[in-house]
């Protein structure tokens, strides 16, 4: 029993840290209807703000990842606002090759100034944990998963209570009839893109703190995210945390009871079969579909 | 008359082009000028494996600068200028595989491999077929040498002594002996093979061999097969791993509890100065295998001893040198030193002539058999003590004790 207890809790806590990177890619794709791919590149550029942070002043990841939030944020409100803007109407394909440049030249920036060496933000208790009733509680983990928990409920707070949270999702329901209602759709999209990036960038600091990381993870973690934006569903800002939870514990049970070389394809098997039994994920509304375009 | 005239030209340009296509793939002759030997490296700069790519590169660059400091590569009485050529693979076998068909296109016949097995693997295929020439520096997988080809030379002990080499310096000098051992492994070729080899040298030595655990290469997350062998509790845990699995494997044991009486050992990771980096105290007493230590025996013109060779690394890169580093200088000092002999550029001359090499070297002697393997390699072990790796194994190149029980979590 004990063996399925502690890969069920790794399971959820890795996919709480999962959730967190991808909250902010699900917003945006939720949004605007944008899959952008260089999401896992704002992810690592937040860790390397946090590195540098803790390295070269020794502040605390808890802190640095506030600094590689707002960093970020700027970053992603000037990105949308002067460049992806421009192409915002464009099909898909347009914005994906948008962002697709993106990442590959914030890869080979961070290539270039960080080298492609492995990092870790060190802390004296990061790899710590508490041992309760058999199971071991990574204490890194305990505390992104809770960064988690406050993030997810502090979005749907704003989305759903704040003025500008009800402006962005109106937005993306339906960006001609917002535009009527006077809420100024460009700024909008730019805050809404720099919100993303800015939990990117948190996330970032966590991923850093538990793990390693170098610019070639930029990949995985887009790649994560579009599986979790996917399983969880879009338009509803739980999606990301059900869907890294379920990611998580697929990962962790499949790991536990098969050969471990079989993690991939089993996490790629339960996003096939909730595409077939519930195409707009678990938690997800069909926005886009139901969207009057103007 | 003129549509004939236009097909015959049009014909003749196909023809033309064609022939000319034709000579670059068969041409049996390096793409070098008269004052310039240019090598083709195909190099894992960006991808997942770009941090062991850029301390490859960085041994083909010192390479390069210690040759051009003597005048360059001797030829048949003049001396020509080093140059590698280099062009990124992205960290994908593919991609490695097709820069080489790139160069041969251009005529560059003599290649200086990329990093790691896959890479070298779908190389070695493309050199064959080109009738190019490869000195292998990071393509350890046993199955390159099975399959018969002819004109690929791996200056590396293959893949199978990685892990092997750690059980034997545990066998011969840990006190206590510990009686269980489990290897935890990625699933690509490289870290299977050396895995196998592992697992049946502890076996020949009387170890009890807990199955071994896979987990998905180049992953952060190695808690399931952790997860599955903490209840054994073994009394050693082998990685057969490159860096980022390697380092997962200590720092999530901590998180999980898991923590063998004896200590860790891993093939890659330890050597590399991202282990230290990123573990910091948790690395200490890690055991790794190593191609090759400064303590390595033996002498070269270009490069000196192995401690020249630690110094050299140190004033160009600011830091200490990693086997990485060594490994792809010794394999491009091969080539060099083929080239010189063969008195030629020719790739067959210079593939002969580094079938019958047999040098020393400050990577130690350099010979290779049928197969393309160096028979003369040992492998070392090095220990993280004090935040540096040290070698304890062999005995008598040992830079410092062997301390076991390694495990301090």
């Amino acid at each position: 029993m004990t063996p399925f207890l502690q890969a069920t809790l790794y399971g959820l806590l890795q996919g709480g840290l999962l959730a967190l990177v991808a909250v902010g890619f699900s917003l945006v794709w939720g949004v605007m209807n944008i899959v952008n791919l260089a999401h896992g590149a704002f992810v690592i550029l937040g860790a390397y703000i946090a590195w540098e942070l803790s390295t070269r002043f020794g502040i605390d990841p808890f802190l640095g990842m506030l600094v590689s939030a707002v960093v970020l944020f700027a970053a992603g409100y000037l990105i949308q606002r002067f460049l992806t803007n421009l192409v915002v109407n464009a099909p898909i394909f347009i914005t994906l090759l948008l962002t697709f440049g993106i990442n590959l030249m914030l890869v080979q920036g961070m290539n270039i100034v960080f080298s492609a060496d492995f990092r870790s933000i060190r802390t004296s208790y990061a790899s710590d944990s508490v041992r309760m009733g058999g199971v071991q509680l990574p204490l890194g983990r305990m505390l992104a998963f809770a960064i988690t928990i406050v993030i997810t409920l502090a979005l749907v707070a704003f989305v759903n209570h704040t003025r500008t949270g009800l402006s962005i999702m109106a937005t993306g329901m339906d960006r001609g009839a917002a535009r009527l209602m006077g809420i100024r759709a460009r700024h909008v999209y730019a805050l809404t893109f720099g919100i993303a990036c800015g939990l990117a960038g948190l996330a970032g600091a966590m991923v850093g703190m538990i793990g390693t990381f170098h610019p070639a993870d930029a990949g995985n973690f887009t790649l994560f995210s579009f599986v979790i934006a996917v399983l969880g569903g879009l338009g509803n800002m739980y999606g990301a945390l059900f869907g890294g939870l379920l990611l998580g514990l697929v990962e962790s049970w499949g790991g536990q009871y098969l050969s471990g070389t079989w993690v991939n394809a089993i996490a790629f098997l339960v996003l096939v079969l909730v595409l077939v039994f519930r195409p707009t994920g678990l938690v997800g509304r069909a926005f886009y579909s139901t969207r009057v375009e103007v | 008359m003129r549509a004939k005239q236009t097909m015959v030209a049009g014909t003749a340009l196909i023809l033309a082009v064609a022939a000319a296509g034709c000579g670059s793939k068969g041409a049996a002759k390096n793409n070098s000028s008269s004052d310039t030997l240019t090598l083709g490296a195909a190099m894992s700069l960006t991808g997942a494996l770009a941090r062991e790519g850029g301390l490859t590169k960085e041994g083909y660059d010192l390479c390069q600068t210690k040759v051009n400091a003597q005048g360059g590569v001797p030829v048949g009485g003049k001396k020509l200028k080093l140059k590698i050529s280099y062009q990124d693979d992205q960290s994908a076998p593919d991609t490695a595989a097709q820069i080489v068909d790139q160069f041969n296109d251009k005529g560059i016949k003599l290649i200086l491999s990329s990093y790691g097995s896959a890479n070298t693997e779908a190389q070695a295929a493309v050199v064959e077929r080109n009738g190019q020439v490869m000195a292998d520096s990071a393509g350890a997988d046993d199955k390159i040498f099975q399959k018969g080809y002819k004109r690929t030379f791996a200056v590396l002990s293959p893949a199978t002594d990685y892990a092997a080499s750690i059980v034997d310096a545990i066998n011969e000098m840990a006190n206590p002996k510990p009686k269980t051992m489990v290897f935890l492994s990625a699933d690509d070729g490289f870290s299977k093979t050396a895995a196998e080899g592992g697992v049946q040298k502890a076996k020949d030595d009387g170890f009890t061999v807990l199955p071994t655990q896979f987990f998905p290469a180049n992953t952060s997350d190695v808690s399931s097969a952790l997860n599955k062998i903490k209840g054994e509790k073994p009394d050693v845990i082998i990685g057969s791993v490159h860096v980022v699995e390697g380092v997962a494997i200590v720092k999530q044991s901590k998180e999980l509890g898991v923590s063998p009486a004896g200590g860790f050992g891993e093939t890659v990771a330890p050597p590399t100065p991202d282990f230290v980096t990123t573990l910091g105290p948790l690395a200490e007493n890690v055991l790794g295998s190593s191609q090759w230590t400064d303590t390595s025996k033996g002498t070269d013109k270009y490069f000196g001893t192995a401690k020249d060779y630690q110094s050299d690394i140190q004033k160009a890169f600011k830091h200490a040198p990693d086997y990485h580093d060594a490994e792809a200088s010794a394999a491009c000092l091969a080539m060099v030193l083929a080239v010189t002999k063969a008195g030629s550029t020719n790739p067959d001359k210079v593939r002969d002539a580094l079938a019958s090499l047999d040098t020393q070297s400050f990577f130690g002697q350099i010979r290779f058999n049928s197969v393309g393997q160096n028979i003369y390699k040992p492998m070392s072990v090095i220990q993280v003590q004090n935040g540096k790796a040290v070698t304890v194994w062999p005995k008598d190149s040992a830079e410092a004790n062997f301390i076991w029980p390694g495990n301090k979590q």
